[in-house]
């Protein structure tokens, strides 16, 4: 998988152009080919040496085209970005499009995930705004015959300030030609609008996307059709990873209307050994098919893993020393030998199911050489240089066609409902529609690694915590997916994989501090390990939170006042701008929000009814969005069964692009992350997932679904990714509030009635 | 040879009559915004309206359809105006967008038995569909703000 690697170094900087070719054709704006231009925009464009879809496009009646390179999963995430081009550009809102173009290798690295969209795009499309407006204020003063530098832009009209003459952007693109060229260091020199100055940004301006999805003519992955395409179906492995086909017998298959054949394909990428893909002309056919069919299959390595044997491979690799160190501050040995008070404990997540709502899926077309493959995908990058590997074809002859992703977490960063699909394109000679039942995505999703941690706690004769050590241990979704991104440890011993690691280094003040690292390597071959919406500290902020009210509780402080007073912006918890800029003091702030607005310690509740506290910084300690919760829970003192009435989510954003969208992003993270620790669990058995459909993997429904009360944080620092921190927070801090009710601590996922029941009856 | 009634049409569709009613909707039709989700009547996101009851499409043959009147979410209104949709524009209920065309679905067929239900019963009558992008406090926003503009029209 390494050869993908070069993808991911992220366009190379070069000027950017803003130009139409002839008068009256339009507006474009993007990078050069080539590093430097010396001929003008215009000549560039005439040369072919001109991306010209790159960023944005005026018709010449003023409409601007935005073109979103992020994919489109609920999120909203073209409208955000357009809301930050047209900022600068000083167009009518009225006046915006978005597009979502193809996977050519002009748009640079495409990637969505980790909530990065908005957070590295917002200064680079604000610039983009800029640049577009300075060139159309140039042309439309030179059509006035004024001095450009007494005329300004807003609303779609260029104006000469002392006279009021004025053309309108539709006039000045109609008139044309424009001819700009913004070097590196011009685009870099551009002064951007600052908070409290924008007039789009800020605003909730409606989505984009919304309007399509409300009349049923949003088109997304599933709903694609080219001329002459069959149905494929995957036939069921019996394993998640490492079953292949030996032979097939589709006797009973050959007297259903419409069956074509059955074709046993290997994948050379690994993604699978191989597959026993049926074909058929509809895909009620092949659905029957698939079912009728028999395979004799060599079940491979993993036949015989059980959740046990992944849990219990990461308790002996722990305890026996392995990995690598992440975080290595102060002394620690010294600090636990000084502790007045140790507190240990051991904390476990269980394997994750993504559960998008619409199952992966793709078309597969071969036309003239070039494939062309059709699905939602959040890393076109990579996952057509793979399926280009699995046809053995140049990955330039692979293109993806980005459609709406009915959700996506991370899921659509694989490849490997392309990969059969192209083989069975390829096999049939036709094009081929492949999804997923159901089942298959419950069963063959790169899920969530099971994990398994430990945390050690040195707490002083003043009763502050200044000494911790941490073990990860999981499966490494980036060993699968890029290598590559594998950091050297803090120790030079070896490798470890960041991304399952991050969190553990948070911004609590604790001088001494150690973090090892563990890879489960039983986990890493028998579930394959993606990444899930808030990757890492999905399980590493429920350790630390956890372990904050366990250590506060152990000297009797309160869980609130014990992290707050680890919370002061020194040493390396000081902050950088733009990403960290006011450090460990923001996350205070934000705890102090959710507890005042949950009157934390002063509602009145009632008997087997609390409150719990946690706070996160997800998705890295680099790229934080200070994040804390206050979750009001219920337990039944008979059954255990817990109740979340109320979750209090403070969010610091820095700036909100579109705060609607953020309310929404906010008020779903909450329902998923606590449908995750309360409802949802995956399990293997016989190297198969044990959970197949809505009836054994049971997700949070609207009657289960808490009261949320949000509060968003703005102080004008650059926006923080929105999607994933409350995701984290939740169940630390349903986990606090039920031992806050009841005296139950419970450490490990999903947190159910028995666990909590058992967990009564120790304390 | 069968013959349907969708959103005011005749279709022929040339079919095994055992096939699921969504498949023939969605694939033989191509009325696309009708969702696949699960396949076993458990997350909504096929549901459209036979004889004006939200139903399970995945649960449905070709055969048990025919001569019923079928609506789906591209009939729900001629311009895509049914109070439930304005509600659901207005409040920017969707995120993904993919669940929402069956929960628009069962909202509109609720509402035509229920025009001012309380919030238990909104609850009650909307469980049955999944939202993973847990759009569901809009949700029950939604079908409230779209019992009020029933009732005011
Ligand atoms: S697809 Fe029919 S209920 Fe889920
Ligand atoms: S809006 Fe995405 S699943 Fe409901």
């Amino acid at each position: 998988m390494t050869k993908h690697m070069k993808d991911l170094g992220g366009a190379t900087r070069r000027d950017v152009l803003v130009g139409s070719a002839v008068a009256g054709t339009g507006l474009v704006v993007g990078y050069s080919v080539l590093p430097h231009v010396t001929g003008g925009a215009r000549e560039a464009l005439a040369a072919g040496n001109f991306e010209p879809s790159l960023f944005l496009t005026m018709e010449p009646s003023g409409i601007a085209t935005v073109h979103i390179t992020k994919t489109e999963m609920g999120q909203h995430v073209g409208t955000a970005l357009a809301q930050a081009v047209a900022e600068e550009l000083e167009i009518d809102w009225n006046d915006v499009r978005v597009d979502y173009p193809d996977s050519h290798e002009k748009w640079g690295l495409m990637i969505t995930g980790g909530s990065w969209s908005v957070n590295w795009t917002f200064d680079r499309n604000s610039r983009i705004g800029a640049a577009a407006r300075m060139a159309l204020v140039e042309a439309g003063a030179n059509m006035l015959g004024v001095p450009a530098n007494e005329c300004s832009a807003a609303n779609s009209t260029v104006t000469h300030t002392s006279t009021g003459q004025s053309a309108t952007y539709s006039e000045i693109i109609s008139a044309g030609p424009i001819d700009r060229t913004f070097s590196e260091d011009e685009m870099k020199a551009i002064e951007l609008k600052k908070f409290g100055e924008y007039k789009l940004v800020g605003t909730s301006v409606p989505a984009l996307d919304i309007p399509a999805k409300i009349n049923g003519t949003a088109r997304y992955g599933i709903d694609v059709f080219v001329p002459n395409m069959v149905y494929g179906r995957i036939v069921t492995w019996p394993t998640r990873w490492g079953a292949m086909p030996k032979s097939v017998d589709d006797s009973a298959a050959s007297g259903i209307d419409g069956y074509i054949k059955t074709e046993i394909i290997e994948d050379p990428t690994g993604v699978q050994r191989g597959y026993a893909i049926v074909l058929a002309e509809s895909i009620w056919a092949a659905e029957k098919a698939a079912d009728a069919v028999s395979v004799d299959w060599d079940l491979g390595p993993n036949a015989s893993v059980s959740t046990a044997d992944i849990l219990g491979y990461a308790k002996k690799a722990t305890a026996d020393g392995e990995g690598f160190a992440w975080v290595i501050d102060g002394d620690t040995d010294a600090g636990m030998s000084n502790a007045a008070t140790v507190v240990e404990a051991e904390y476990e997540t269980s394997i994750g199911y993504h559960g998008m709502m619409e199952p992966m899926n793709c078309v597969a077309m071969e036309q003239d050489g070039v494939w062309h493959l059709f699905t939602a995908c959040q890393w076109s990058t990579r996952c057509t240089a793979m399926t280009a590997e699995a046809l053995g074809v140049e990955p330039a002859n692979v293109v993806h066609h980005q459609q709406y992703a009915g959700t996506g977490f991370g899921r659509r960063l694989e490849p490997d409902a392309m990969i059969p699909a192209a083989l069975a394109a390829k096999a049939a000679g036709r094009p081929v529609k492949l999804v997923y039942t159901r089942e298959q995505d419950v069963m063959f999703d790169f899920h969530q690694s099971l994990t398994y941690q430990t945390v050690k706690g040195g707490i002083n004769v003043a009763g502050d915590l200044d000494t911790m050590v941490h073990t990860v241990c999981s499966a490494w979704a980036t060993k699968r997916q890029a290598p590559g991104f594998l950091a050297e440890s803090v120790d030079k011993k070896g490798k470890i994989d960041p991304f399952s690691t991050n969190g553990s280094d948070h911004w609590y003040n604790v001088p001494n501090q150690y973090v090892r690292s563990i890879e489960n390597l039983v986990g890493q071959s028998a579930t394959p390990p993606g990444q899930l919406r808030a990757v890492a500290p999905t399980w590493t902020m429920w350790a630390v939170e956890s372990f904050l009210d366990e250590a506060a509780h152990a000297v009797g402080r309160d869980p609130l006042e014990f992290r707050t007073s680890l919370l002061k912006a020194v040493g390396k918890n000081v902050g950088t701008p733009p990403n960290t800029v006011g450090g460990a003091e923001r996350l205070r702030n934000a705890l102090l929000v959710a507890a005042g607005r949950a009157g934390y310690g002063v509602k009145p509740l009632p008997a087997n009814t609390a409150q719990g506290i946690a706070s996160v910084t997800s998705q890295e300690r680099g790229s934080p969005t200070w994040t804390a919760c206050v979750a009001e829970v219920h337990v039944d003192p008979e059954s255990g069964e817990p109740t979340v009435n109320k979750l209090t989510v403070a969010m610091d954003v820095g700036t909100a692009v579109n705060p609607d969208g953020v309310l929404a992003q906010i008020q779903g993270s909450a329902i998923y992350g606590t449908s995750r620790v309360l409802y949802e669990n995956i399990t293997m058995k016989d190297g198969s997932i044990e959970q197949s459909n809505f009836d054994t993997w049971t997700p949070m429904r609207i009657n289960q679904a808490p009261e949320i009360d949000v509060n968003i944080i703005q102080n004008g620092h650059y926006p923080a990714g929105t999607g994933e921190p409350v995701v984290t927070v939740v169940g630390p801090a349903i986990a606090n509030a039920i031992q806050a009710a009841v005296g139950a601590r419970v450490r490990s996922w999903p947190i159910t009635a028995e666990k909590i029941k058992a967990a009564m009856q120790e304390a | 040879m069968a013959v349907l009634n969708i959103n005011g049409v005749s279709h022929v569709v040339d079919a095994p009559g055992d096939t699921k009613l969504l498949w023939v909707v969605r694939e033989h039709l191509r009325l696309t915004g009708t969702k696949f989700g699960c396949g076993i009547g458990l997350c909504g996101a096929c549901t459209v309206h036979l004889n004006g009851e939200a139903v399970r499409s995945c649960q449905l043959q070709l055969s048990d359809a025919e001569g019923a009147t079928i609506t789906t979410i591209e009939g729900l209104d001629p311009k895509g105006q049914h109070p439930v949709q304005k509600a659901w524009l207005e409040l920017q209920i969707p995120q993904c967008g993919y669940c929402q065309s069956g929960q628009m679905m069962n909202a509109a067929a609720f509402l035509e038995s229920n025009s001012s239900p309380s919030d238990a019963e909104i609850l009650d009558a909307m469980q049955g569909n999944i939202c993973r992008c847990s759009t569901y406090a809009r949700i029950k926003q939604g079908v409230r703000r779209a019992a009020q503009m029933m009732q005011e029209a």
